[in-house]
This record gives C-alpha cells, structure tokens and sequence, in this order.
C-alpha cells in the first residue's frame, strides 16, 4: 500500500463534531462523510463527548465488544474526547476548528452557532430544510424515509409502507455531505472563498425519491408501492430468491429464455398487456425459477442478457467472486477485534482502492 | 455567492439515465460546464422512457429527461462514425472530465475509451460508472436499477417481518439514485488532484459496491460473525425499541419510532386522524412522521426545501440535494433538445466554420432527430 501521503486528500486537516445528545440519525449522516474523507487521506480528527460517541454502543455489535457501525463509520479517524459543556472543552475545539480546513457538525448540537462563523468551511448535517424551522423537531431514520415519500414505494398497497433496509436515510446524506465537503474543498484549493455547506436528510430523501414527484407533476397520480401488482416482482427459486427485472426491450430475450408456451400468447406481447395480466405473467414465469439455483438463473439469464437479480445477504457477500477479484473488501488488522472484513469505498482510482484503517479507541 | 466551486472545469458526458446523466449534472449545479453527447441513432433512454406523445420533437419532452439534464448543453454527434468519432477526440482535448455508464468496452471499441482520450489529454479525469465495475468475471453483466437492490444485498433486509425480501422497485430504483451523490465528489477530488499534478485519472465506480457500501456495517458484523443472520425486518430496527408505521383513523399512516416500547401505540393511531396523532407525538418528543406521497411532495412547499425547482419553461426539474451558502440552484438553461448546442459548442471550442458545420450535417454526424424508429 501506498504512503498515506500520497492519498489525494492529504494536504486537508477536516474536525467532526459529535456532541452529546444528537439524533443517531444525524451522527451517521455525519461519521460516513468524515469517514470516505479519513479513508481517502485526510487528517480527519473527531471530537467525542467524554462518554464516547453513542454509536460506539449501537448495534450490529461484535461478538467480542464493540460496534460494527461504530468501526465501520470510523475507519481512517482519530479521536479526541473533550466536554463540550465546559468552557475548557470549547475552547479547545475553537483552536482545532481554526487550524482545520472544513468542521463536520450537526445543527441541533450546542456548538452549532459558533462552528457556523468559524474558519473552516462550515458543513452541517442537519434533519429538515431551513424552510421548515425545525431544528429540535423529534427525528429518526424511519420518520425521513416516510416524510421523503420512500416508504410510500415499498410494499403491498393494502399493507402497510415498509422502509428500506439499512440506514438509507443517514446514508444518502452522508455521501451527499462528502461531495459538498469536497466542493468547499476545491474551492479552497482554486483560491476562492468555500460556501458552507448545508445537508438535510429530508432533502436527500426527496431527492433520492425525485421519481415520486416527477410522477406525480406528469399524470397526477402519486406513484405508489404496487406489490404483487408490480412489474418487478421476487421469486422464489431453489435455494433463495431472485427479482425478476426486464426492461421494455429485454422482453424478447426473457420470454425465450423462460420457455414457456404460456408467454407467447399475444396478450403478453406488450408492456400494457403483461400489466394488466400481471398474475397469469407470473403464474407462467414461477416454474422456472422453483427447480434452479440463484447461480444458474444468473448464469442463464446474462447469457441472454436479461438483468434478473438473484438476493443475496451480507454474509453471502463476503464469498461473492466478483467482490473478491476486485478487492473491494478490505482485510482490517484490529488491535482488539482480530481481522475485519469490510467494503473499502467504492471506487478505483487507476486501480487503486483505499485500504481502511482501524477506527480510533477513545482517548481523552 | 462567490465564484462556484467548479468554474473554469469543462465535462463531457456520455451519461445516460439516471447514475450517468445525474453524476454530471451535479457538476454542472457547481458550475461546471456540461456538454452532454448524445446521437441520432442513439438517444438518452430517459428521452424514450418519458415519451409524452408521439408528436413531432416527442423526443424533447420528456419529464425524466428534463428532471435529470437541466445546465446542461447538448450536443448530437455519431459514435459509430469514424469522423463523429474523431470530432469527439477534439472535444476532449477541451475538457477536464468525461463521465460515461455505457456498458464496459462501447467507448473503447469507438476509439473513445480512457486510453485513448488521456493520450491526448493526460489531465484528463475519466468516471466510468457500471453495473460491477471494470474489472472482475461480472464486468460485462447488465442490470437495471432494481437489479442492484438485490445482489448488493438491500432486498435481504427489506420486507414484511418473516416474509419473502422485496426490492425498491421501478418507480424508484433505488440503487441508480445513490451512485451520483458518491461519484460527484470523488470527481472533484480527482479534479482537484489533476490540478496539482497535471496527471488526471481512471476512475472504475461499481454501482452494486456503492449499494452494498451502504450496508457496510452489516457486513463487517457478518465477517466478526457467521451466525449474524438477518432476514426482512419489517420496519423495526436493531436497538430501537419499538418502530412501525401505524395506521390513522383517517386510513393514512404515520412512521412513528419509540425509545421504550409502547403496546398501545396501534389503538392510538386507529382512533385519531393522522394530523391529530402527529401533533400528539412530537409534542411528547417521539419521533413521528407521515408516509407522504408524490402529490403530498409537491405541495409541501417547505419540506421540498431546494429539491425542486422550475426551469424557464415552467417545467419542473430536479434541484440539489444540499444547499451552498444557504441557496438553491438557478436554472441558467432548461435540458437541451437532441442537438441543440451541437453547433455552437464546436464554433466555440474547436472553431469550426460554416462549410465544415454544414458538411457534418449533411454526412449525419451530426443531427437534431433521431434516426431510431418508432419506439
């Protein structure tokens, strides 16, 4: 591995904030923008509460004590735990924050309204636009992806909305803070003045979820989770499940690659027919799938060119070859934890990935 | 504000629907220029996608196309052309970045692909964002959006408690959404390097890794951990002690997420309408919130924030995701017809004349119709 010298984000002195007592929601959001910046080569210090940020007690837990979010989020850092309820402990962080180029913090935290005149390029996580003055509004991941219209997509329509699974929410503003925080950057480094940056995870959520709108603008009807009525629908096959996904021109190729007279009838000819047959289509599609393996009906399916997508877990993930020949899961050397198996950031850089290293322990 | 972030950086894009378009349109939102490259014989899907009607210039209204494409310029020129091919070689010696998401090897069978644009121009930063990546036994598999739910391992943890996994769907095809908020800023990272060292760069984005990033924690435990097994959790999450979305008397459904664990929460909701029980939680501090849709989305002048804006033409467009200095995002230019700016952008950057305009024209390397029948 290359000198972390060499890593494109050397020359960058980043803070992140974590106060005490702000939604875990917000603390994600924050930790993964801090972390793909840390993991690319910057000096990323983040400022505890004397306790510890809360995400080092969330789960997923390891067996052996610790948090898989915590180290996962924390990868490439260092730490400093300072009371931010004292004057000593503020201090302290103003003099930090002046050295650094960009401050990572949250709007709810008690230190938001001097981190906003500071220095460093000011980019703050926070949990509704401006627009809506909401700031100490109760929040969390599931009350975003509910208000961002996601979970309005997801699920049977005479059931309830599901959310998505992980920390959707947290996450998508994470990665949106990154590219905000390497905009202040360029910026600095053109010689010009970095605008601050302000992230909200319900803007995110709207953004990710712009199809909603766009739909609804068009035809006046809300677009809405379909279940069972839906073109994309999963099927179960020997040893798991598979989602069945074709596009318009890809129909062709899944009806031959099927083989099932059953499809030939004209009705299923177009995309308006197999909709409104949408139950027969799939009576005739299962049989197909029941008696092969995900392996198969991928390796089938490719053949053919037709994007059917077998489900796999996480633990299965970590066996996937095509993760495997490109290295994109790092082994991590852990003081306490033994080696970590975990994704690096997803990108190679003329071939390049960048290896994490291990999340810092909390000193003081 | 000031001078934007990316002023002074010029793109071209071959990015097409949503991962590809929307990586350069972000850059173009930081005051990039964007020429957009598309052809007569081959279209940005979303043109075809969001067909409104079969009238004469269809290709030009789409709303998808217009969502993702505003600031942009648009320029039409043949890839399978030797000359369009050579045209676009010129161009790249003007740019400082190339964003793509064709299927692995398209641009480099068109004389197009990395190797061949940063030999003549090594500052050069190339995103090439696909399905698996560029390397690996799966780089030449095809996917489309909710594919990638599945095999980045989404679908796993999501669904009815004890039920079958379920995807994102076509309406919202999750995974094609996330990968631009990514790349966007490794681009600038890789421009800015570029800028220091007059050395661009090649840089390989898996969609299906940037999805199953996002569940990284979940598969590091799973390394500590063979037995850490998940299945569809519904809507409830690892150390909260209660979350689901309850129905209102009203039939409407709020998200509603407890720190203790509350059995009459369903029977509080049943008997208030939605707006009564929301009012009632937040003011008990508990995080609750309602299961909006589309058209609630566009009437909520407040919660869009600056996600949704309008063009010149009154059409709505898509916005930012973040804010710069407290603003929201000027529409300089409404998403450009097929070729509109083929002309003047080879005026401007490659000085061409008259005669040379007309002749590309008159070969079909350039063009404003699509050569494509009826779709």
């Amino acid at each position: 591995m290359t000198e972390a010298s060499s890593l494109p984000l050397a020359r960058f002195t980043i803070v992140e904030v974590n106060d005490a007592k702000v939604p875990l929601c917000l603390r994600l959001a924050t930790s993964l923008a801090a972390k793909i910046a840390a993991d690319l080569g910057a000096d990323v210090l983040k400022i505890e509460p004397p306790e510890g940020d809360p995400v080092r007690r969330a789960p997923p837990l390891l067996s052996q004590g610790g948090s898989a979010l915590f180290e996962f989020l924390n990868t490439s850092k260092r730490s400093l735990a300072l009371d931010l309820a004292r004057e000593s402990g503020r201090t302290t962080l103003a003099s930090l924050v002046d050295k650094a180029d960009v401050v990572l913090f949250e709007e709810p935290a008690s230190v938001a309204t001097s981190l906003r005149q500071a220095k460093a390029t000011p980019v703050e996580i926070a949990a509704f636009p401006l627009e809506m003055d909401a700031a100490q509004r109760p929040v969390s991941e599931l009350a975003i992806q509910a208000l961002g219209g996601l979970m309005h997509m997801v699920g049977e329509p005479a059931r309830k909305p599901l959310k998505l699974g992980g920390h959707q929410a947290s996450y998508a503003a994470g990665l949106t803070a990154f590219t905000g925080l390497m905009a202040a950057l360029a910026a600095r480094d053109a010689g010009h003045r970095a605008p601050s940056v302000r992230v909200s995870l319900a803007e995110v959520m709207q953004w990710v979820n712009w199809k909603a709108a766009s739909g609804a603008a068009a035809s006046g009807i809300s677009p809405g989770r379909e279940g069972r009525n839906s073109e994309f629908q999963i099927l179960p096959c020997r040893d798991g499940h598979v989602a069945v996904v074709y596009t318009v021109t890809q129909w062709p190729a899944t009806r031959t690659l099927i083989g099932d007279a059953r499809l030939d009838d004209p009705k299923f000819s177009a995309r308006a027919g197999r909709r409104q047959n949408i139950a027969e289509l799939y009576a005739a599609l299962a049989p197909w799938f029941a008696d092969k393996t995900r392996e198969e009906i991928q390796k089938a399916a490719q053949a053919r060119g037709v994007p059917f997508g077998p489900i796999f877990s996480p633990a299965e993930l970590l066996q996937t070859e095509q993760y495997m020949a490109r290295g994109f899961l790092a082994d991590m050397a852990h003081s306490t934890q033994g080696t970590l198996r975990l994704p690096q950031l997803p990108v190679q850089w003329n071939g390049r990935s960048f290896a994490p290293r291990p999340a810092p322990e909390l000193a003081a | 504000m000031s001078e934007r972030p990316l002023a002074g950086v010029r793109v071209l894009d071959f990015g097409l629907l949503t991962a590809g378009a929307n990586t350069s349109a972000m850059l173009a939102d930081l005051g990039a220029d964007v020429i957009k490259i598309e052809s007569g014989a081959y279209l940005d899907p979303f043109r075809v996608i969001g067909k409104i009607d079969s009238d004469e210039g269809w290709w030009n209204r789409s709303p998808q196309f217009r969502f993702t494409n505003r600031n942009k310029r648009g320029l039409a020129l043949n890839l399978k052309d030797p000359e369009g091919q050579r045209v676009i070689r010129e161009l790249a010696v003007h740019c400082d970045v190339v964003v793509e998401n064709f299927r692995r090897g398209v641009l480099d069978r068109a004389g197009l692909g990395y190797k061949q644009l940063s030999a003549v121009n090594p500052r050069l930063v190339f995103a090439a964002i696909s399905s698996q990546g560029d390397t690996g036994p799966e780089r030449m598999n095809v996917s489309f959006g909710s594919t990638l739910d599945a095999t980045s391992g989404i679908a796993s943890l999501t669904g009815y408690e004890g039920e079958e996994p379920r995807i994102s769907g076509m309406d919202v095809n999750y995974p094609d959404q996330i990968v631009s908020l990514f790349a966007t800023g490794i681009v600038i990272a890789a421009v800015t390097e570029a800028r220091r060292t007059g050395q661009g760069a090649f840089l390989d984005f898996s969609q299906r890794e940037v999805a199953s990033f996002t569940l990284g924690e979940e598969i590091l435990a799973a390394s500590a951990d063979p037995d850490h097994r998940l299945s569809p959790r519904g809507n409830t999450e690892a150390g909260v002690a209660q979350q689901d979305a309850y129905q209102c008397a009203d039939g409407k459904w709020l998200a509603v997420t407890l720190d203790t664990h509350d059995p009459s929460m369903a029977a509080f909701c049943a008997g208030k309408d939605r707006d009564t029980a929301l009012k009632a939680l937040l003011a008990k501090g508990i995080a609750a919130a309602p299961c909006l849709d589309g058209k609630d989305l566009l009437r909520d002048i407040a919660l869009q924030g600056v996600t949704l804006v309008r063009d010149e033409k009154g059409g709505l467009v898509k916005g930012l995701p973040y804010r710069l200095d407290g603003t929201g995002l000027a529409i300089e230019r409404p998403a450009p017809d097929l070729g509109q700016h083929t002309d003047e952008v080879l005026r401007e950057l490659l000085g061409y004349d008259d005669a040379r305009l007309k002749q590309l024209n008159d070969s079909g390397v350039t063009s404003t119709t699509p050569t494509i029948g009826e779709v």
